[in-house]
C-alpha cells in the first residue's frame, strides 16, 4: 500500500509540470505576453522613471529573459529542492532544503503564499458547509428514486434534478441577490461579504435582553415545527394539499404585502403561483420523509420569524449568527448544482445494485427489503459516490469562482478571476499549481477510499 | 407496434434505431422542439428584430431597407439553414451531408463578404424619424435592432417591460428582446462549433490511444490528466484573458478545454473493440489505418461519445455565459450571459435583465440535457425511468 501511494505521488510530478507548462505557455504565447512594459502603468510618468521602474521589474521577476528560462527560474523557486537564489537573482549552490517560494504577486506586491493563506480558509469554509448538504440531499433523493423506479417520485425527481442541474449558478445567484438581498424587494439576507461591519464588535453567540424574547422565539419555532410535522404526517392526501396550498397562498400574500412598493396583482400572481406550486408538489408527494423535512423546516423558519417579530428589542445577533446569515445564499448557490448531479448518480448506482444477483439472493433467503437496501445495496452503491467526491472538490473550487465573484466573498475563486484579469503571473501559476495538486490528491484519496470500501480492490 | 413494423425495424441501422428510441420520449421531443425553435429564431433573426422596416413605399416607389441591410453573417446563416434542408432531403451519407453543408456555408459567406459592402455606421433613428413620409410601411415583429440605442428618444436605459419593449431595455437603451433574438446565434453556434472542435480532437486522440494502447496510451493519458487537473473554468479564464474575446477565439478555446471526456470514452470503447473479430479481419485484409479506425470501429464505439457531446453542447453554452458574466465575454456581439451580467452590475436590480436572458440560457441548457439524458437511456436502457 505504501509503495502504491509513493508511486502515485511520484507520478504527480510530471502531471504538475505539465499543468504549469500549459498555463505558463498560454501566458507567454499570448499577444503582448507578460513583460515589464505591460506591468508598468505609465500614467503621468516621465520616461526616466518609467525606464527605471521597468528595469526594476525586469530584475525582480526576470522578465527580460527568454520564456523557457523564466519558467525554469520559477520552477526552481517553487520546488522544495533546487538551487539557492541570491538577492541579485544569481544561482547559488544546490540545496536539499531551501523551501518553497511562490514568489510575489504583481498585483498586490505581497508574497503569494501570504495572500493564499488568507483566501484558502474562506473557500474551504464554503466547501465544508456545502459538501455534507450535497451528500445528504442526494442520497435521500437518489435512494428513494431508485427504489421507486418508474413511479411518480422517480420520474418527477429525475426531471427536477435535471432542471436544477441546468440552471446556471449565476442566474440563481443574480435572482437570489436581486429578490432576497436588495432594498427593492425583500431585504432578508445581506447581498455581499461574509460578515457585517459591526460583527467584529459583537459577542460570539447571539444575545437577548429578556428571557421572554427567547421563550417567544423558541415557542414560535416549536409551534411551527409541530404544525409542519403534523401536516406532513396527515394521511389524507387531498386535505394535505388543500391546507398546504392555502398556507402557500397566505405566505405569498404576506410577502407581497411586505414589499416596499404598492401592492401589485401581477407580482402576487407570480409569487402565489411559485409558492403554491412548490407547496402543492411537496404535499402531493408520496415520499413521507421529504414531506416531513420540508414542512417541518418551513414551519421552523416561519415560526421563528414570527416569534422574533414580536419581541425584537435588545437583540444582538452575535458573530456566529451573522456569519451563518451571510452564508445562506452562497451555500445554497453552491449546493444545488452538486446535489442535482449527485442524486442522479446515486439513483443509478443504487438501481444497478438493486438488480444485482446478491440482492436477489438476500431477498430469496428472507432478508427484509429495508435491510437489503441499507445493509447490502446501499453499501455497495457508495463506490461511485466516493469517486465523485474527488471530482466534486475541484468542481466546487470552480463553482465558487462565480459564487464568490457574485457575493463579493474574498476566497480563492475571486482571487483567481482577479489574478487572471490582472495578468498576475506568479499568482496564476500558484493557483494552478495548488488547485492541480488538490485535484490529484483528490483522485488519490478517492482511489484509497475505494480500496477501503471495497475489499475486492487492492493495489498491492 | 404491429409485428410487420417490428420486422421492418430489424432492418434499420444502429443510428436510426437510437434516434427513434431517443425521440420516442416526450422529454427529448420537447428539448428538440426548443432547439429547433432557437435555430429558426437564430437564422431569421434580422427578419424578426430589426429597426429597418421590412417594406417601405414612398411615392409609389417601394423597397426593402431590411434586405439592403443584411450582412455576410446573415447570408451565411440563411445558406446554412436552407442548405441543411436541401441536403437532408437528398439521399446522401452523413459525412457527405456534413461536408456539403460546410462547403455551402463557406461559399455563401465568401460571396456575401465580397458582394456586400460593410456599413461602418448605422443610423437606425432615421427610419423612425422618416416614418411620417412613408406611404406604406411594414415593420418586423420587434422593430428594434440589437444595437439601436434609441438616441432619438432620450435616455431609455433600463426601462421595465412595457407595450413598447416587451422585455424592457438594457443599460444603453437597446431593446432586450431584440438583443436576445440576435444573441441566440451566439448560443447556438458556440454550442455546436465548440463541441465539434472538442469532438474532433477527442475522437482522434482517444481513437489512436485505444487502438494502439501501450506507450502511446500512457503518454496520452498523462496529457488528458493534465487537462483534467486544471479546473475547466480556470483554464478557460486564463485562455480568454490572455488571448482575446472574439467569438471565433472563444469557440476554439472552449473546444480546446473540453475534449478530455470524449477521449476517455472513446479510448475505453476502442480498448474493448480492438480485439474483436471484425477489426482483426479488417486488419488482415490490409485496410488502411484510417479506414479501420473511422469506418469500422468508430460507428460501433461512438454511442457514449454522442451522449457526452449532447451534454457538452449544454456546457459550452454555459461556459460562454459564465465568461460573459465574469466580464470576460464577447465585446462585439450581444450575448445572454452579458445581459445577465447587467442585471446586478448597477445599484438597482433590473429583474427583466435576469429573468429573460437567464431563462433563455436555462431552457437551452435544459433542452440539450434532456436530449442527452434520453440518448443515454436509449443506449443503456437498463437504468431508465421507463421500464421496458
Amino acid at each position: 500500500m505504501l509503495s502504491y501511494i509513493l508511486r502515485r505521488l511520484l507520478l504527480m510530478i510530471p502531471t504538475l509540470l505539465g499543468i504549469t507548462i500549459v498555463v505558463f505557455a498560454t501566458m507567454a504565447l499570448s499577444p503582448g505576453g507578460i513583460t515589464a512594459q505591460s506591468l508598468v502603468d505609465d500614467f503621468g510618468m516621465n520616461p526616466q522613471e518609467k525606464a527605471a521602474l521597468e528595469a526594476y521589474y525586469n530584475k525582480r521577476y526576470g522578465l527580460d529573459k527568454p520564456a523557457p528560462v523564466q519558467y525554469l527560474r520559477w520552477l526552481n523557486n517553487v520546488s522544495p529542492i533546487g538551487f539557492e537564489v541570491s538577492e541579485e537573482g544569481t544561482l547559488g549552490r544546490f540545496s536539499w532544503r531551501k523551501g518553497i517560494d511562490l514568489g510575489e504577486s504583481f498585483l498586490y506586491g505581497r508574497p503569494v503564499s501570504q495572500i493564499l493563506a488568507e483566501r484558502v480558509p474562506i473557500t474551504l469554509l464554503l466547501n465544508v458547509l456545502t459538501i455534507p448538504i450535497i451528500y445528504l440531499i442526494s442520497i435521500a433523493v437518489g435512494v428513494r428514486a431508485a427504489t421507486d423506479r418508474g413511479g411518480r417520485f422517480d420520474i418527477t425527481s429525475s426531471i427536477v434534478m435535471l432542471a436544477l442541474w441546468s440552471i446556471p449558478t449565476m442566474l440563481t445567484g443574480v435572482l437570489l441577490i436581486g429578490f432576497f438581498a436588495s432594498e427593492q424587494y425583500w431585504h432578508w439576507f445581506p447581498p455581499s461579504g461574509l460578515s457585517s461591519l459591526e460583527a467584529a464588535r459583537m459577542p460570539f453567540l447571539p444575545h437577548w435582553e429578556r428571557f421572554a424574547d427567547v421563550a417567544r422565539l423558541l415557542g414560535g419555532m416549536l409551534a411551527g415545527f409541530a404544525a409542519g410535522a403534523a401536516l406532513a404526517q396527515w394521511r389524507n392526501r387531498t386535505g394535505r394539499i388543500i391546507v398546504a396550498v392555502l398556507v402557500g397562498l397566505l405566505c405569498a400574500t404576506g410577502m407581497i404585502d411586505a414589499l416596499p412598493h404598492e401592492f401589485s396583482w401581477v407580482a402576487w400572481f407570480w409569487t402565489a403561483l411559485l409558492l403554491g406550486g412548490v407547496f402543492y408538489a411537496t404535499a402531493g408527494s408520496d415520499y413521507p420523509a421529504l414531506r416531513l423535512v420540508a414542512f417541518a423546516f418551513f414551519g421552523l423558519c416561519l415560526g421563528g420569524a414570527l416569534g422574533a417579530q414580536w419581541g425584537a428589542s435588545g437583540f444582538v445577533r452575535g458573530f456566529l449568527l451573522d456569519r451563518l446569515w451571510h452564508l445562506v445564499l452562497p451555500v445554497f448557490c453552491l449546493a444545488y448544482g452538486g446535489f442535482a448531479f449527485l442524486a442522479r448518480l446515486t439513483r443509478s448506482a443504487v438501481l444497478e445494485n438493486l438488480q444485482a444477483d446478491y440482492a436477489r439472493t438476500a431477498r430469496a433467503k428472507g432478508v427484509p427489503e429495508k435491510e437489503v437496501l441499507w445493509a447490502h445495496v446501499f453499501r455497495n452503491s457508495l463506490l461511485p459516490l466516493i469517486t465523485v467526491f474527488a471530482a466534486l472538490l475541484p468542481g466546487l473550487l470552480g463553482g465558487s469562482v462565480i459564487v464568490e465573484t457574485l457575493f463579493s466573498i474574498d476566497g480563492m475563486g475571486k482571487l483567481a478571476v482577479e489574478a487572471v484579469k490582472g495578468r498576475d503571473r506568479e499568482m496564476v501559476l500558484s493557483i494552478t499549481l495548488i488547485s492541480g495538486f488538490l485535484t490529484l490528491v483528490g483522485y488519490l484519496l478517492a482511489d484509497l477510499l475505494y480500496a477501503a470500501a471495497d475489499p475486492r480492490v487492492s493495489y498491492d | 407496434m404491429t409485428s410487420l413494423q417490428k420486422a421492418e425495424n430489424r432492418h434499420e441501422g444502429y443510428a436510426a434505431r437510437l434516434l427513434r428510441k431517443t425521440f420516442s420520449r416526450w422529454s427529448a421531443r420537447i428539448g428538440a422542439a426548443w432547439i429547433a425553435l432557437l435555430a429558426v429564431v437564430a437564422v431569421f433573426a434580422p427578419f424578426l428584430a430589426n429597426s429597418r422596416p421590412l417594406w417601405v413605399s414612398v411615392g409609389g416607389h417601394g423597397y426593402s431597407p431590411l434586405l439592403q441591410g443584411l450582412t455576410w453573417a446573415d447570408i451565411g446563416w440563411l445558406a446554412a439553414f436552407f442548405g441543411a434542408l436541401l441536403l437532408w432531403s437528398l439521399p446522401l451519407r452523413f459525412g457527405q451531408r456534413l461536408l456539403g453543408l460546410l462547403a455551402i456555408i463557406l461559399i455563401a459567406s465568401l460571396i456575401g463578404k465580397a458582394a456586400l459592402k460593410p456599413r461602418t455606421i448605422e443610423i437606425y433613428e432615421q427610419y423612425r424619424e422618416q416614418a411620417a413620409q412613408y406611404d406604406e410601411v411594414i415593420y418586423t415583429l420587434v422593430p428594434y435592432s440589437p444595437r439601436d440605442y434609441q438616441r432619438d428618444r432620450g435616455d431609455t436605459g433600463f426601462q421595465p417591460p412595457s407595450r413598447e419593449h416587451w422585455f424592457g431595455t438594457e443599460e444603453n437603451g437597446a431593446d432586450t428582446l431584440s438583443r436576445m433574438i440576435h444573441a441566440s446565434r451566439v448560443a447556438l453556434s458556440i454550442g455546436f462549433v465548440a463541441t465539434g472542435i472538442a469532438l474532433v480532437i477527442g475522437v482522434f486522440i482517444g481513437g489512436l490511444m485505444g487502438y494502439f494502447s501501450g506507450l502511446f496510451d500512457i503518454i496520452g493519458m498523462r496529457v488528458v490528466e493534465i487537462f483534467e487537473a486544471i479546473p475547466t473554468l480556470f483554464l478557460l479564464l486564463t485562455f480568454v484573458a490572455f488571448f482575446g474575446r472574439n467569438l471565433y477565439i472563444m469557440m476554439v478555446i472552449i473546444g480546446l478545454t473540453s475534449w478530455t471526456g470524449y477521449t476517455r470514452y472513446l479510448r475505453a470503447e476502442f480498448l474493448k473493440l480492438r480485439d474483436q473479430d471484425y477489426v482483426q479481419a479488417a486488419r488482415a485484409a490490409g485496410l488502411p489505418l484510417g479506414s479501420i479506425l473511422f469506418r469500422h470501429m468508430l460507428p460501433n464505439g461512438v454511442a457514449p461519445v454522442l451522449v457526452g457531446a449532447s451534454f457538452g453542447v449544454a456546457s459550452a453554452i454555459l461556459a460562454e455565459a459564465t465568461l460573459s458574466f465574469l466580464g470576460l465575454g464577447l465585446v462585439d456581439a450581444p450575448s445572454w450571459g452579458q445581459m445577465l451580467f447587467q442585471a446586478v452590475r448597477f445599484s438597482s436590480f433590473n429583474w427583466w435583465m435576469a429573468v429573460f436572458p437567464g431563462g433563455a440560457i436555462f431552457f437551452t441548457v435544459f433542452a440539450y440535457n434532456l436530449i442527452g439524458d434520453a440518448l443515454r437511456d436509449a443506449i443503456d436502457p437498463h437504468l431508465s425511468t421507463v421500464e421496458e
